[in-house]
C-alpha cells in the first residue's frame, strides 16, 4: 500500500532528515512509526501525501509512485490518505460539521451522501453532538476527534496521524488509539508516527523505530523500546524494493 | 466542477466575509477611504477642467461695421455670421446703448461736447462652438462682404489656453498616481486579509482541495469587498458633492454650472463599484497565487 524505495530527504538547509529508507508497508497493516524528536517521522509521513519530495529514492502510494505526480494531480492524492495532525489543522471559521462537509464538497459528493456519511464518521468518533461547535469551542482531545472523522470522512484506504495523541493526556489518548484502530479493523490501513510509548506498548502493533533518519528497527509486534527477542531480531533487517 | 459546488463556493465566499467579520470590515474601510479620496479628487479634476473649457468659451470675437453702416447692413452681416458653423451666439450690439455707457465712463476724461450723434459703428459679438477653434471662426469673419475689424483676443487666448492645457495635464497626471496608489492599498488591503488565512488555504490543500476550489471563494471575497468599499466610497462622494453643491448655490449660484464635473453620481458610483471590484479580483487572484505555490 505504502512503499518507501532508497528514499532520502535533505532540507534546502543541509539537515538530513531521511537516510535511504526502504519500507512497505501492506493493505489494511497498523504501524506504529516511534524514534525521538528531530527523528525524521513527520519527514518520512510528509513524503507520503507530497507535502515533501525526497531528494532521492521513490515513493509508492497504492502502486502509484508520488514522486512522479505533476503538481496539478497532487490533489487527487491526497483525497485517497487521510491526515491526521498533532496541530489537528481544523478551519477554524468552519464548524465541525463543515470541516467535514469541505473534504466531501471537493470530490463532489451529493448533499445528502455527505449528510449521510458526516453522521457516521461523526458516530464513529463520538463527536455527533458536537457537530455545530467551532474548532475553538472543543477540547484538544474533540478536536483531535473531529480531525480523525475529517480524515476518514471520505473513506480513504490510507490514514496517516502525525503525532495524533501528542496534546493530549493520557486517557484521552488511548481513546484516541483505540479510534485509529477500530478504523484499522474496517480495513483502512493507518500509519501513526507517535513518541507515547503507553499506547505503543498497550496495543502491541508493527512498530517501525527510526533514529536520525534511519530505520534502525522494524518488529512485528513491537514495543516503543527494544526488546530484544529471537523472533523480532529476525525481522528487523529493512525491507528490499 | 458542477453547479451544486458553484453554488457552494459562492456561499462559501458569503460565509468566509461574515466570519472573518474584523478582516472584512478592515478591508472595506480601506477601500472605501482610499476610493473615496481617488474619485472626489478625479470628480475635481475633471470640475476644474469643465470649468477652464467654460472660461475659454467665453472668449468672444468683437466684429465692427464701418462707421455710418445702416442697421439693416448688420443685421445681414448677423446673419450671415450665423450661417457659420463654428458660430454659437451671434449678439447685435445697441449702439445707443455703448454710446451712452462710453459716454458715462469716458465723461470726467474726455470733453465729448462736441461730439454730435452717436459716432460708434455697429458691433456684434460671437461666442465660438469650440474655443479652441476662434482664431479661425475669426478669420472667416473677416472675409465676409461689409465687415471692417475682427479682434478675437488670439494672443491672451493662447496664453491662458496654455496655462489651462497644463493645470489639465498636471491634474490628470496627478489622478492616474492617485489611481495606482489606491489600487496599490487595496490590493495590500486585500493580501493582507489572505495573508492572514494562509494556514485555512493550507488546509485546504491538505485536504485535497484543488487550487480553483480554494482560488474561486477567495476571489468572489475580494471582488465583494472591493464593491462593497467602492460603494460606500461613492455614497460619500455624493453626500460630499451634494453639500458642495448647496454651498455654492447658496453663495456663488452663477459658479454653479461652471464648477459642475458633469458627472452622473448614479452612473460615477457604478463605475467606482466595478472598478473596486476589479481591483479585489485582481489583488485577491495574485495574492492567492503565492499561498498556493507553496
Amino acid at each position: 500500500m505504502i512503499e518507501f524505495c532508497s528514499a532520502s530527504l535533505v532540507y534546502p538547509n543541509g539537515v538530513k532528515a531521511l537516510s535511504d529508507v526502504n519500507l512497505r508497508v501492506g493493505r489494511g497493516e497498523f504501524v506504529f512509526l516511534v524514534g525521538p524528536s528531530g527523528s525524521g517521522k513527520s519527514s518520512l509521513l510528509k513524503l507520503i501525501y507530497r507535502e515533501l519530495f525526497p531528494s532521492q529514492g521513490k515513493v509508492f502510494v497504492a502502486g502509484q509512485d508520488v514522486t512522479a505526480i505533476p503538481r496539478n494531480a497532487v490533489p487527487y492524492l491526497r483525497r485517497r490518505i487521510g491526515v491526521v495532525f498533532q496541530d489537528f489543522k481544523l478551519l477554524p471559521q468552519k464548524t465541525v460539521w463543515e470541516n467535514l462537509a469541505f473534504v466531501l464538497r471537493v470530490i463532489s459528493v451529493p448533499r445528502r451522501e455527505i449528510r449521510k456519511r458526516i453522521s457516521e464518521a461523526l458516530d464513529l468518533v463520538g463527536m455527533i453532538h458536537r457537530c455545530d461547535s467551532f474548532p475553538a469551542e472543543l477540547s484538544g482531545g474533540e478536536q483531535q476527534r473531529a480531525s480523525i472523522a475529517r480524515a476518514l470522512v471520505n473513506n480513504p484506504p490510507i490514514l496517516i496521524a502525525d503525532e495524533p495523541t501528542g496534546n493530549l493526556d493520557p486517557d484521552t489518548s488511548w481513546g484516541i488509539i483505540q479510534i485509529l484502530s477500530r478504523i484499522n479493523a474496517r480495513g483502512t490501513t493507518v500509519f501513526v508516527a507517535t513518541h507515547d510509548n503507553q499506547v505503543v506498548d498497550r496495543l502491541m502493533r508493527r512498530v517501525v523505530a527510526l533514529d536520525n533518519g534511519l530505520i534502525i528497527r522494524d518488529q512485528d509486534r513491537g514495543m516503543y523500546h527494544h526488546v530484544p527477542e529471537p523472533e523480532s531480531l529476525c525481522n528487523s533487517e529493512p525491507q528490499e524494493c | 466542477m458542477n453547479l451544486r459546488n458553484v453554488e457552494y463556493l459562492i456561499q462559501e465566499a458569503f460565509i468566509g466575509i461574515w466570519r472573518n467579520g474584523i478582516m472584512a470590515v478592515a478591508s472595506i474601510s480601506i477601500v472605501a477611504l482610499s476610493m473615496a479620496i481617488f474619485g472626489a479628487f478625479l470628480l475635481l479634476v475633471l470640475g476644474s477642467h469643465n470649468f477652464v473649457e467654460r472660461q475659454l468659451a467665453r472668449f468672444e470675437i468683437a466684429v465692427y461695421l464701418p462707421v455710418g453702416e445702416s442697421r439693416q447692413k448688420a443685421i445681414e452681416v448677423r446673419d450671415q455670421i450665423r450661417a457659420l458653423p463654428l458660430a454659437r451666439k451671434v449678439t447685435l450690439m445697441s449702439r445707443e446703448k455703448e454710446w451712452a455707457s462710453f459716454k458715462r465712463r469716458m465723461n470726467t476724461e474726455i470733453d465729448l461736447g462736441g461730439v454730435t450723434g452717436n459716432p460708434l459703428p455697429y458691433a456684434l459679438h460671437i461666442e465660438s462652438k469650440d474655443s479652441r477653434k476662434t482664431s479661425r471662426l475669426a478669420d472667416q469673419i473677416r472675409h465676409i462682404n461689409g465687415v471692417a475689424h475682427v479682434t478675437d483676443s488670439r494672443e491672451t487666448y493662447g496664453r491662458v489656453k496654455a496655462v489651462a492645457d497644463l493645470v489639465k495635464i498636471l491634474g490628470f497626471a496627478a489622478a492616474l498616481v492617485l489611481c495606482f496608489t489606491t489600487i496599490f492599498i487595496i490590493s495590500n488591503a486585500i493580501r493582507l486579509t489572505l495573508f492572514a488565512r494562509r494556514h485555512e488555504i493550507q488546509i485546504m490543500q491538505l485536504v485535497g482541495a484543488t487550487n480553483w476550489f480554494i482560488r474561486i471563494p477567495l476571489v468572489l471575497e475580494g471582488i465583494i469587498l472591493g464593491a462593497m468599499g467602492a460603494l460606500i466610497a461613492g455614497g460619500l462622494i455624493s453626500l460630499g458633492s451634494g453639500y458642495i453643491v448647496n454651498v455654492v448655490q447658496e453663495r456663488f449660484p452663477p459658479l454653479l454650472r461652471d464648477i459642475s464635473s458633469g458627472v452622473d453620481s448614479r452612473q460615477f458610483s457604478m463605475s467606482l463599484a466595478m472598478a473596486g471590484a476589479f481591483i479585489g479580483a485582481l489583488g485577491s487572484f495574485v495574492s492567492i497565487r503565492r499561498f498556493l505555490r507553496t
